[in-house]
């Protein structure tokens, strides 16, 4: 489906660069109406040995700009259904609110192919929800390349892509998140997801290197205070990418994130989707209850660092 | 076939009785030769009047006897003939046009057949003469764009493709240019139409009360006529605006017998521009054209044969190998054939093809290029029956093949292509129609008719099965089945009853009423803000079912005729049910998606609303003033909580107000200002972060829960006609005129959409996330232009 994105982008994009002159766009600050909070889950552990976290939050105002306050007094838990034995017992962290931690000792979390259930009791309500381990292929390198003319510097920009190849049999899917230089990449137009070694459901990529537009969408944004001229990679960059296996329903998931998420600003507001609720897979065991939104997904981790040096022939 | 036979069976027994004589003819532009469509003939002292139909031809069968006969047309000279109708009498007659500017006083006849007095409703016509006046958007005389300004007409916003009548999506109106339908009727977005001015006749539009020969859409008819070329001289006509320059010729090739017209346009920017842009000059392109043709040739009285065509592109490329492209392509040809005096029938034969191709990722290794296209075949016998003054018959027949060509993509990745294309459909539409228009005294009118349409999928082709899950998820396919070629996949059926009414309060005044119930088999796949070059059209298939509209209709008519004007006041109610509308789940995959049906939903809608308009038609200054007041709305099980809930296109206010004086014998000025209410958009209450990201949300689940701030604009326009005469004082050939105008003249920025987002910048880990609103205007400033038209 993201191919179907990239076309969206590029309408919009071609379009702005049209030379239309007569639009224009402003920040406003709309009255919105009022909204009760709702409970909000963010619980994506995977098998990294490193502190798993199930955040409890709860929503607020769209313009309010401060922390979301966390949720205490929970019991979080986390089942592997598959051995019906093991529990992994998350426990709040008494000096961050709402934070709900499981740290591995000797084993990290999780198996390949088992099915998990997150269970969070609160104020007397049970929310459940479900995921599974799927399997993750290793990051083979990271390459860079060039775009524009040595005789003239300023045009020069550099691009990353990252080389891995999807295991054969259909219906993988996965979150492929970078890190440059410490910092994760979360910009909406940067959430890089795979079905198979495509974009979408349907698109016959199966056990093949990922293609090209996932391989290179690990490249960030330029941020606001960025040039257009700006190169995206600079010699010198770290650059570390990860690929997380997730659920099926996640992948979903993260599909209607980046459609409310990544906006197109200017001309791009005429191909606009409507703004909608994005999916939970988290419910309450009583449907009259109270309310909640958020994810939980279980991933297997592959992953590889490097530091950009030089350009390769890709 | 059967009903018409019935018909014909049916009509011969009128044909008995008294000695009646058939005056019949055409009516003709007296400059031009061109054919004068809806001019009125009026006869006295028994008051019977008709209209001339699209190709100018009336009949009127009376007792035998001595008639005062009146031909007008407004805008034209009246012309009165004295005859004796004692046997069938053929009577051409042309129509001059009255002395084009200053008409200190207009003597306003009273044959001139008014609103009041014809037995339609819910229809406006508009004349060329009139877009012209219109001021335009960079200065483009545009057809879309004028009937904008018509009661129960409305768009989502600037460089928003198409138009809503009544409360209908964009993809319920069926657009006809010479009778072929044009499913995408844009330039450029919405900024401009792909009819050419300059080839346009005039364009009559349906919202209501639509006569049974038309079908297929829900909302509305736009049936554009084309000129037919002058058949007494070579005429050269050409203009130089800010997008466009025009070009056309038209002229006779056998003088009185057979007549042409090319019209050609094309967008300059990228001409203009490409000495300062790279992106131009490394093979990318900007531009926009369109071509159109006609021409006819009259064998004798009873035969005539015209052909028409189109072919129009816009080209997006921004290098050799990356962008986009659309474009319509149609022809039609048409002959006319008089039977006998009574007895009319256009048979059409039409091609319609509209197609977009995409293409990025510029090299032979990596790429996507994806095509896309619905093409049809169309046969249209139409017969026009003119039995008496008070009885006119209507019948034919409709015979359309379609072809939809959803998606023939390939991705190539590394130099290996994978094919990601969708089957092909293919489907046939059969209608059959009959209609009777009855005068059942001097007060009252009614006309009844009926049309059956049956639409069929056909294979080769596979049919999915989906489960029943909650409303408003993703549908899973659960099987399949395959047909072979020209095997039945689904078959629909559908009678489609058409009645309107009309009752002469007196001479200047009536009550008019209708019902009309519309089928739309082909459904135009669009979540999208607005509508855009790459929605997709879909037939109906066994989950996909034809859309139903039960419209009724009333109102209130009355001419005003002073010495000096004549002022026409209607008051229209209207009210649409429709079933089957088509939405889409929250987000929904609308391109390339083989199991698209799976992200469809169905539900039920309802428009209703009252259209005030006054018009002044003749004087120094006239024009007119265009009130609607209306609601429309969707129920889709699994939205909006399954609520009812407005559409992105409703709109409570629309106001429109269109001015044109004559300032003197060169300079005229125009106006129009429109006030609409703000359409109804989606806005969150909160939000919440997963993994680093923010997400809005909205507690209440809701759909179009708030309305954008309100629409309005001024544009103004100066005309100046050319010197009539040289230097010397001898008349000149040639004719032209400037256009000055300026577009949104107070700068507002009207709202186009507010869009909701997390601020573009990377959040160091621990910081709370930014969120802001932004607003955009499509077009926030005020717009100048000019343009220079030649004629010679």
């Amino acid at each position: 489906m993201r191919i179907k994105r990239h076309i969206w982008f590029f309408l919009a994009t071609g379009l702005a660069g049209a030379g239309f002159l007569f639009s224009c766009e402003k920040v406003i600050n709309p009255t919105l109406q009022p909204a009760t909070p709702v409970l909000v889950v963010d619980a994506w552990i995977n098998n990294k040995t490193e502190k798993q976290i199930v955040l409890l939050t709860m929503t607020q105002p769209y313009f309010d700009s401060s922390l979301p306050a966390g949720v205490s007094g929970a019991a979080v838990s986390v089942q592997d259904v598959t051995d019906g034995v093991t529990v992994y017992h998350f426990t709040e962290n008494p000096s961050v609110h709402g934070s709900y931690e499981w740290t591995p000792s000797s084993v990290n979390f999780g198996t390949i192919g088992h099915q998990y259930k997150l269970t969070i009791l609160l104020n007397g309500e049970t929310f459940v929800a479900s995921s599974y381990i799927g399997r993750v292929p290793a990051v083979d390198s990271i390459t860079f390349s060039q775009q524009g003319n040595n005789s003239n510097s300023k045009t020069i920009k550099y691009y990353g892509q990252f080389w891995a190849t999807d295991p054969k049999g259909p219906g993988d899917t996965y979150w492929i998140k970078t890190t440059k230089n410490d910092t994760l990449l979360t910009l909406p137009g940067e959430i890089n997801i795979a079905y198979d070694a495509g974009t979408s459901i349907g698109g016959d990529a199966d056990g093949v290197v990922f293609i090209s537009p996932v391989r290179r969408k690990i490249t960030p944004r330029l941020s606001s205070n960025q040039a257009s001229t700006d190169s995206p990679l600079i010699l010198g960059d770290s650059v570390y990418v990860e690929i997380n296996s997730i659920s099926l329903a996640a992948f979903n998931f993260l599909g209607q994130v980046i459609t409310q998420t990544n906006r197109p600003g200017g001309f791009g507001q005429l191909f606009s989707t409507p703004l909608a609720n994005v999916s939970s897979n988290l419910s309450n065991v009583n449907p009259s209850g109270s309310p909640i939104v958020g994810f939980f997904n279980t991933a297997a981790v592959s992953g590889r660092g490097v530091r950009f040096k030089k350009v390769s022939n890709n | 076939m059967r009903i018409v036979f019935f018909f014909c069976l049916f009509l011969t027994s009128y044909c008995i009785a008294q000695q009646k004589f058939t005056l019949s003819g055409y009516v003709k532009d007296a400059s031009n030769g061109e054919a004068m469509i809806g001019a009125t003939v009026f006869v006295q002292p028994v008051n019977a009047g008709t209209s001339t139909n699209e190709y100018g031809f009336y009949s009127l069968t009376l007792p035998a006897g001595t008639y005062t006969v009146k031909y007008n047309y407004l805008g034209y000279k009246l012309v009165t003939e004295e005859i004796t109708l004692d046997k069938n009498l053929p009577t051409d007659v042309e129509l001059v046009s009255e002395a084009t500017v200053l008409k200190e006083i207009q003597v306003v006849e009273e044959s001139d057949r008014p609103t009041a007095q014809n037995p339609g409703m819910s229809m406006n016509k508009m004349n060329v003469s009139v877009m012209k006046k219109i001021p335009a958007f960079l200065g483009e005389v545009d057809v879309i764009r004028s009937i904008l300004l018509l009661p129960g007409v409305s768009t989502v916003g600037e460089g928003a493709a198409g138009f809503n009548v009544r409360g209908g999506s964009v993809g319920q109106n069926l657009v006809y240019l010479d009778e072929a339908p044009v499913y995408n009727s844009s330039h450029l977005l919405g900024f401009f139409s792909v009819f050419n001015p300059d080839a346009v006749k005039d364009i009559t539009l349906y919202k209501g009360a639509v006569p049974s020969r038309f079908g297929g859409r829900l909302a509305s008819v736009l049936d554009v006529r084309m000129k037919e070329g002058n058949n007494k001289k070579t005429e050269i006509h050409g203009g130089i605006g800010t997008v466009f320059s025009r070009f056309s010729i038209e002229g006779p090739l056998v003088k009185n017998k057979s007549s042409f017209i090319v019209a050609a346009r094309r967008s300059y920017i990228d001409i203009l521009a490409r000495p300062f842009v790279s992106v131009l000059k490394n093979g990318g392109a900007l531009n926009f054209y369109d071509l159109t043709l006609k021409t006819n040739y009259n064998f004798n009285d009873k035969n005539k044969v015209y052909l028409s065509g189109y072919f129009g592109r816009d080209n997006f490329l921004f290098d050799k190998n990356q962008g986009f492209s659309w474009g319509n392509a149609t022809g039609t040809l048409r002959w006319n054939h008089l039977f006998n005096d009574k007895l009319f029938l256009n048979q059409a034969l039409v091609f319609s093809k509209y197609d977009y191709s995409l293409q990025f990722g510029g090299t032979e290794q990596n790429n996507f290029k994806w095509k896309s296209s619905i093409s049809n075949f169309i046969y249209r016998p139409d017969f026009s029956y003119f039995i008496n003054s008070n009885h006119e018959v209507n019948f034919g027949g409709e015979a359309i093949y379609y072809t939809f060509v959803p998606a023939n993509a390939t991705g190539t990745t590394n130099g290996t292509p994978v094919d990601v294309s969708l089957e092909k459909k293919y489907n046939s539409e059969i209608s059959l129609y009959a209609s009777h228009a009855l005068k059942i005294n001097p007060r009252v009118s009614i006309d009844y008719g009926l049309r059956y349409s049956s639409f069929s999928l056909y294979g080769p082709g596979t049919q999915y099965l989906y489960n029943d899950t909650v409303p408003g998820i993703r549908k899973r396919v659960i099987g399949e089945k395959t047909y072979s070629k020209r095997e039945a996949i689904q078959t629909y059926g559908n009678w489609q009853p058409r009645f309107s009414f009309k009752y002469q309060l007196n001479e200047n005044s009536s009550i008019k009423g209708s019902y009309n119930r519309m089928v739309q088999y082909l459904h135009l796949i669009s979540n999208t803000t607005a509508s855009n070059p790459l929605d997709v059209w879909t037939p109906s298939t066994a989950n996909i079912k034809p859309e139903l509209g039960d419209q009724l209709t009333t109102g209130y008519f009355r001419t005003l005729t002073t010495p000096t004007a004549q002022y026409e006041f209607s008051v229209e109610g209207y009210l649409r049910y429709t079933q089957n509308q088509i939405d889409y789940i929250n987000g929904a995959d609308i391109l390339i998606n083989r199991y698209l049906e799976g992200d469809l939903l169905s539900g039920k809608g309802r428009a209703y609303g009252v259209e005030f308009f006054a018009q002044k038609k003749t004087g120094r200054l006239n024009g007119w003033i265009s009130y609607t007041l209306g609601r429309t709305e969707l129920q889709v099980i699994g939205i909006n909580n399954d609520n009812w809930y407005p559409t992105r296109y409703n709109q409570t206010h629309n106001l429109k107000v269109v001015g044109f004086y004559e300032i003197n014998k060169r300079w005229s000025f125009s106006t129009n200002f429109i006030y609409t209410s703000g359409t109804p958009t989606t806005f969150p209450n909160s939000r919440y972060t997963q993994q680093g990201i923010l997400i809005p949300y909205l507690a209440t689940n809701a759909r179009n829960n708030v309305t954008l701030p309100s629409y309005n604009r001024l544009d103004i326009a100066f005309t100046l006609q050319g010197k009539e005469a040289d230097k010397s004082g001898r008349k000149r050939k040639n004719k032209d005129y400037w256009v000055f105008s300026i577009y949104n003249l107070y700068a507002r920025q009207n709202p186009f959409s507010i869009y909701f987002s997390q601020v573009n910048d990377q959040t160091l880990p621990g910081q709370p996330l930014l969120s802001q609103a932004k607003q955009i205007s499509i077009i926030g400033t005020f717009v100048p232009a000019i343009s220079y038209n030649l004629k010679f």
